[in-house]
């Protein structure tokens, strides 16, 4: 039964990448067959525009952040929520909210509040900060801006994936510790963590791909053009500008081929020299041990 | 057995979705040629439609617009159903495209050889490219003579290439600043600014009064490029912008200095707080909708500026207060100082066509048709004819200054394609956020240019 399967994805993902590899070696606008075949040219263009460097600099700032600031944030509000406390389904849902809404909805929603007239500035006034910040043009906030919003939106995922593993974890383990004398901080730092490390790197694998990816979020709040300006454009986004609102399809069929091989690279590396040492360090050694 | 008849079963299932799955792509690329159907569902029930009544006559169109304002879709669906009562055997399928969203889908549907038989046509380089790709019906010989009358000499320019005429003009939108004489009264303003120190002086007063001069929807880039444009029109000679299509180095002085032009008033500060985070056209916070709720006093823009800024009042009617003067002339400019620039909107039928397209698009021109597209858009009509429909005194002296302007030009990033519209959209508002200079500004233009 893999035959439909198989064929919807030939035709909807194989395909286009390699119709985006003919394309992307001719000048190209869109309308009726690519005639120009520039060879390399588009690639020659892409590889020295300064702002493609830019962009994929952004993808790989907002992919450390992301690490840095969801990643603890995650595992401390999982950890918390692991325990029997009260109000503890209500708390999972609020955190998990922001993850389920459309990235249109939260990017429009944020968008309107950020802007120099908009809510956040009209409440700082409101407590006496009176001065206006750019949050969305100010080059020196938006990247800051921009992991805020990331980061509401999708922490949730991360806390639902770690207490999924946390959960997984056996609850002999823990209480075997506390009748050995350890503490609750001692347990969760000596016990869980460790067992919960397949779970962070597999959320961590999903979160580096995300960011590599990242596109609706900058292209609602930001619009086509400030996010050039702000320092928030990444590769799908330099695409977008370079590509179709350039009207330059064959353009932007290279750059997304680059950003096809850049996101390549990365995943396959991950996996290689993270996610495969899943068993050194974990269960099987200690058990063995 | 049993069970490897129920296994096989599954497996016969299994193949014919395939097959079905295969057909139905089958079925899409090739019924989409002629009839121009965009979505399955719509395809499968017209070839239902057609084989149960094989009416000989029977056509049926598809037709995108973008009027996605209520007066504007109902005008459509009345017009196109007058249209339908009087050529039996005509049905037009009507589907309404977001204005931002148009030229993507165009692009798309050209590719996939599934394009609207009727479409809204703005000219210029992308008129040019869909001429290249072969998509565009040539329509001069087509046009009703008494329609070509109606609209006078040169109406058909914007929508013309090399003396042939590809689309029916039904608007002029020749721009300007539109601002409220509600707040110029308040800031004590009693004349017009006619030149640029004319109007740097209004925008002081008008700030000094507390006002914000000038909206600008820089989020979208394109408002901004206007102000670019507008300068260039101003700075540039009829023969620099005449030889622009050809010839695009952008290396005459008057191009830098419509570009030191835009900086110097960014210097001034002339813009609503936060004009890089505001865009257009959408909500009351947006360009139009500061015009329209008296926050801002004016703003440069095409002649739809009155429809849109109406849709954005408190009380959904057109802003009463709301007045029209010329973009101000710049010392030592080498253009006209009446030059007016604008554009057109037009329909398209597409080289596929059915005859009955070309019938349509002469029904639209009609005087009674095309006064009803300019109450509709709140714009001013391409058929002169109609012109007596338009009541708005800001519109009114608008359509005073095209009919006596030296020249009119189409907008730059029409008439020079997508790619160098991008280039000039990036670059001004690089400019405005003063991350380059009016030189670095050209730069990136040429930039642009050169690797297209």
């Amino acid at each position: 039964m893999a035959g439909p399967a198989i064929l919807v994805f030939v035709t909807f993902v194989i395909f286009p990448v390699f119709v985006a590899l003919y394309y992307s070696f001719y000048s190209w606008k869109g309308y009726g067959p690519a005639t120009n075949f520039i060879g390399l040219g588009n690639y020659k263009w892409t590889l020295t525009s300064h702002d493609f460097w830019g962009a994929v600099g952004h993808n790989f700032i907002i992919a450390a952040l992301s690490l840095l600031f969801q990643g603890p944030i995650a595992v401390l509000l999982a950890l918390l929520l692991n325990q029997r406390i009260r109000g503890r389904s209500l708390i999972r849902v609020l955190i998990f909210v922001p993850y389920v809404i459309s990235e249109a909805i939260v990017g429009i929603g944020w968008r309107l509040m950020l802007q120099d007239t908009g809510a956040v500035n009209a409440l700082l006034h409101k407590i006496g900060l009176d001065q206006t910040v750019s949050w969305i043009s100010n080059p020196k906030v938006a990247l800051w801006t921009l992991m805020f919003v990331i980061s509401w939106k999708y922490v949730g995922f991360a806390v639902i994936l770690m207490l999924a593993g946390l959960q997984g974890i056996p609850e002999e383990l823990s209480e075997a510790a506390a009748v050995d004398g350890a503490s609750y901080w001692q347990i969760q730092r000596h016990i869980m963590l460790p067992l919960l490390t397949p779970t962070i790197k597999v959320w961590a694998f999903l979160s580096i791909i995300g960011s590599m990816q990242l596109f609706d979020l900058v292209y609602i709040i930001w619009g086509q053009y400030i996010g050039s300006i702000a320092g928030t454009s990444t590769m799908a986004y330099f695409m977008a500008q370079n590509g179709r609102l350039s009207g330059q399809l064959g353009r932007g069929s290279a750059i997304a081929i680059v950003v096809f091989v850049i996101s390549l690279i990365v995943a396959l590396a991950y996996q290689r020299f993270i996610l495969n040492r899943n068993v050194d360090g974990a269960l099987t050694e200690r058990g063995m041990a | 057995m049993l069970s490897l008849s129920g296994n096989l079963k599954k497996t016969t299932a299994g193949v014919a979705a395939v097959l079905a799955l295969t057909l139905g792509f089958a079925g899409c690329s090739s019924g989409s040629g002629s009839s121009g159907e965009t979505s399955a569902a719509g395809g499968s029930e017209t070839t239902t439609t057609q084989t149960s009544e094989p009416a000989a006559e029977s056509v049926t169109m598809t037709f995108w617009h973008n009027g996605t304002g209520e007066k504007a879709t109902t005008y459509w669906e009345n017009t196109v159903k007058d249209f339908e009562a009087a050529n039996p055997g005509v049905t037009i399928e009507i589907q309404v495209v977001q204005n931002e969203d148009l030229d993507g889908k165009l692009q798309t549907a050209m590719q996939a050889g599934t394009t609207p038989d009727i479409f809204l046509q703005r000219g210029g380089g992308k008129m040019a490219e869909m001429l290249a790709a072969g998509q565009v019906m040539d329509i001069t010989d087509l046009i009703d003579a008494d329609i070509k009358a109606a609209y006078g000499e040169g109406a058909f320019g914007f929508d013309s290439l090399n003396g042939r005429i590809y689309a029916m003009p039904m608007s002029v939108q020749p721009e300007g600043l539109w601002y409220n004489q509600d707040l110029f009264d308040q800031a004590g303003i009693t004349t017009n600014p006619t030149d640029m120190a004319s109007f740097n002086e209004a925008v002081a007063t008008l700030k000094a009064a507390g006002i914000q001069a000038v909206a600008l929807g820089a989020q979208d880039a394109w408002p901004a490029a206007h102000w670019f444009y507008s300068f260039a029109l101003r700075e540039c000679s009829k023969d620099v912008i005449d030889n622009l299509t050809s010839d695009k180095k952008f290396d005459d002085p008057c191009w830098l200095k419509a570009f030191q032009d835009v900086a110097d008033l960014n210097a001034t500060n002339p813009w609503n707080q936060g004009f890089l985070t505001t865009v257009a056209q959408q909500g009351a916070g947006s360009s139009a909708g500061l015009v329209a709720n008296g926050q801002a006093a004016m703003e440069l823009m095409g002649s739809w500026e009155p429809g849109v800024i109406g849709g954005l009042t408190p009380d959904g009617e057109n802003l009463a207060s709301l007045r029209w003067f010329a973009f101000p002339a710049v010392d030592g400019g080498q253009g006209d100082p009446t030059a007016i620039m604008g554009g057109s909107d037009g329909y398209s039928c597409s080289a596929a066509a059915p005859p009955a397209c070309v019938d349509f698009l002469n029904f639209i021109a009609q005087k009674e048709y095309s006064e009803g597209y300019a109450d509709a858009y709140s714009t001013l009509p391409a058929n002169s004819e109609a012109m007596g429909v338009v009541t708005d005194p800001s519109l009114k002296a608008a359509a005073e200054a095209y009919s006596q302007a030296a020249y009119a030009v189409l907008w730059f990033d029409t008439s020079l394609g997508q790619d160098v519209g991008n280039a000039v959209n990036n670059a001004v508002v690089t400019l405005l956020a003063g991350q380059v200079d009016a030189a670095g500004a050209l730069q990136l233009m040429q930039a642009a240019v050169a690797a297209g």
